[in-house]
């Protein structure tokens, strides 16, 4: 025995020393080889490091001493939110956001916010107990900015024109109702006051041409309010685009699935609302007079004489949101059907609604369908050749299964070639509606690692190009192609037939 | 001399080392193929190798990744068998069945993927091969090792073998 273990007994264990060196290395070459397998295909398809990600805030060398003095019409839903993000918040919105005591992230976040040295200095409401908010609003003491104490109080004018004439304002916003957008945005501009409008631009294709043939032959600086365009996943989205990452993109699929009153522009009826609280003639602008109808001054969205319909108060988003990552422009073709089946309210508009938008120099067909009685969330998707693109305001990327580029990057379809995953926090207690709102990409964005919100990107890059810094990215052309392109759905809605897009002519042509 | 029968052995000296290199190099590939997906993140699946299978027995691969359950006892049975069978190869322990064992599951692999340019294949490969593929070659390898068995001499076998041949020397 003692002479077998001597000279034999270790013969048996030649391959323990392998093993060792197996044992303990193993695991640090898996590891490594697993990260390098996910690094070569994002290196090879170029979009391992993306420029869209390293976006920094532009920060301008010149000063802004000089305030801009801003006035604002239409202090309803929208407003208020427009100008937190240029720092002026309700005192009722500051106690909201205050507990026992102490700021919650949202108010913490607008306190955080560059001081853009804008003076909000008028307003304009129908509704008198809304222009009186805004007043609040101007004499409220917090604020982001070194500055402390109380400020100026606001002017509130009875009409919008009386506003303009003023000389008060050197800018303002229109967060009006659809149907005084391209009325309020002529005068504006025509007085050599900058513009901010909200979205949709404008409700007819003559009003189009007309405030973009205005606002080119004025000096003044144009921003539509379609705020995603500062939304990091789409600029993610538009880099991937361009290295060619999803091949020929043939289809691109937008939606709106919503299953609430809310949802579906039923958001009650102000109590106080009377003769004597709204200025009615003024609501009415230019449209045809009728007798008072609160239900039509609140829900105005609902009634094709003041909105611009689904199209415009939903799809001119997504088209946007398309437009910005494709560089679209007006489609040749579009059709569209839909009816009004559940909402047995006044309403005119649909509440469910199919649109196509065809493109045949490009090869693809944008889509839109909408229901208002399912709430089924679903991101863009951009559907190419070698992969499927979805957009929230996350960015996911899924190879294509019979991806002829991609047969060597060996993943599940089911699972992302390429993710963007931003996680911008979601206040716990929205409501579905604003959470859908969030998820698809408007609300906040993550610049340098912090959450920013999207209106005050899209406001600041407005006032920077007012102080002379920079160019708004959502100008009168991209307005006019948003307009454009919606109004042809609705055309095409109403006639229940195709309507086609003659460009140089510039009309819309129904067949 | 006790252990005569162990060191009496039928190979040079070169051909044990050759055998013993050649199950270690065979050992090691089976085990870290079974770690790699042991430790792959998200968990691996055979699922896809499945689906795109091709050749005359594809039908019944396919099924097997249709059903999950069935597919989670496939890819458990695929880890396991192939760490199983490294660390026997490697280690020179039970290593008979092991190779049989090896050559059944290179054996599945290869009909999976047969290398004829008759079947599409879906799934990239490098190298160019007709009919003749690293599976192949690797079944060939392991019934080489199976004809002419190294873990007797070199591996923890020769124990095994010590103690069966010591036990009927006693009975002898």
């Amino acid at each position: 025995m003692s002479k077998f273990l001597r000279r034999d007994f270790l013969k048996g264990l030649v391959a323990l020393p392998f093993m060792g060196y197996f044992a303990l290395s193993f695991k640090d070459n898996i590891l490594l080889e697993q990260a390098k397998k996910k690094t070569d295909y994002l290196k090879d398809l170029g979009i391992d490091h993306l420029e869209a990600l390293r976006f920094k805030f532009p920060k301008w060398n010149s000063d802004n001493t000089k305030p801009i003095r801003l006035g604002i019409a239409g202090y309803g839903w929208r407003g208020p939110v427009l100008m937190r993000a240029l720092g002026h918040a309700h005192p009722n919105w500051i106690a909201e956001n205050t507990k026992d005591g102490k700021y919650n992230d949202e108010l913490l976040s607008f306190l955080d916010q560059e001081d853009l040295n804008v003076e909000f200095t008028a307003v304009c409401d129908a509704f008198s107990f809304r222009a009186q908010d805004a007043l609040a609003t101007s004499l409220n003491e917090v604020y982001p900015g070194e500055k402390k104490g109380k400020r100026k109080p606001i002017k509130i004018f009875a009409t919008y024109k009386e506003m303009i004439e003023s000389k008060e304002i050197d800018a303002v916003i229109i967060s009006t109702p659809d149907h005084l957008h391209a009325n309020m945005a002529t005068i504006a501009a025509k007085a050599g006051i900058h513009v901010y409008l909200e979205k949709p631009m404008t409700r007819t294709i003559e009003e189009a041409k007309a405030l973009r043939d205005v606002i080119k032959s004025s000096n003044i600086v144009f921003q539509l309010g379609h705020e995603n365009r500062q939304q990091r996943s789409y600029e993610v989205a538009k880099e991937l685009v361009a290295k060619n990452v999803l091949g020929d993109i043939s289809l691109v699929e937008t939606f709106t699935n919503r299953n609430s009153d809310f949802g579906a522009w039923i958001r009650g009826i102000d109590k106080r609302a009377s003769l004597q609280t709204i200025n009615w003639k003024e609501f009415l602008g230019d449209s045809t007079y009728q007798e008072f109808n609160p239900d039509k001054y609140f829900n105005w969205q609902r009634f094709n004489e003041f909105g611009s319909g689904v199209t415009g108060s939903q799809f001119s988003h997504f088209y946007d949101c398309v437009n910005q990552v494709l560089n679209l422009g007006i489609p040749e073709y579009v059709a569209a059907l839909g009816g009004t089946y559940y909402f047995k309210d006044a309403r005119d508009i649909p509440d469910v609604l199919n649109c196509i938008f065809n493109y045949p120099k490009r090869g693809l067909s944008l889509t839109y369908d909408c229901t208002l009685k399912n709430s089924k969330f679903r991101g863009i998707t951009f559907m190419g050749t070698d992969a499927t693109m979805e957009i929230e305001n996350n960015v996911n990327v899924y190879k294509d299964s019979e991806s002829v580029k991609y047969k060597k990057i060996e993943i599940d379809p089911n699972k992302t070639i390429f993710s963007y995953f931003p996680d911008p926090r979601v206040d716990a207690v929205s409501s579905a509606t604003a959470l859908t709102y969030i998820k698809n990409g408007f609300g906040k964005t993550m610049i340098e690692n912090r959450i920013v919100d999207t209106t005050y990107l899209h406001l600041k890059e407005w006032i920077d190009a007012i102080r002379g810094h920079g160019k708004p990215c959502c100008d009168i052309d991209r307005g006019f192609e948003e307009s454009v392109t919606f109004i042809l759905a609705n055309i095409a809605l109403d006639h229940k037939k195709t309507v086609s897009w003659d460009a140089i002519n510039e009309k819309a042509v129904v067949s | 001399m006790e252990n005569n029968h162990i060191e009496k052995s039928e190979y040079s000296n070169i051909q044990v080392f050759a055998l013993t290199f050649l199950r270690i190099l065979i050992g090691w590939h089976f085990l870290y193929e079974g770690l790699v997906k042991f430790y792959a993140p998200g968990g691996w699946t055979a699922e896809l190798f499945l689906t795109h299978s091709v050749g005359p027995f594809s039908f019944i691969l396919k099924a097997l990744a249709v059903n999950h359950t069935v597919l989670m006892i496939v890819d458990n049975a695929n880890i396991w068998g192939l760490i199983i069978i490294g660390l026997g190869l490697f280690l020179g322990v039970f290593a008979k069945p092991f190779k049989i064992m090896g050559m059944a599951l290179l054996f599945l692999y290869f009909v999976a993927y047969p290398s004829l340019a008759f079947y599409k294949v879906s799934v990239p490969v490098e190298g160019s091969y007709w009919i003749v593929n690293k599976n192949l070659i690797e079944i060939a390898a392991l019934f080489v090792l199976y004809c002419f068995p190294s873990s007797h001499i070199t591996g923890l076998d020769r124990y095994f073998r010590y103690y069966r041949e010591s036990s009927k020397r006693k009975l002898d």
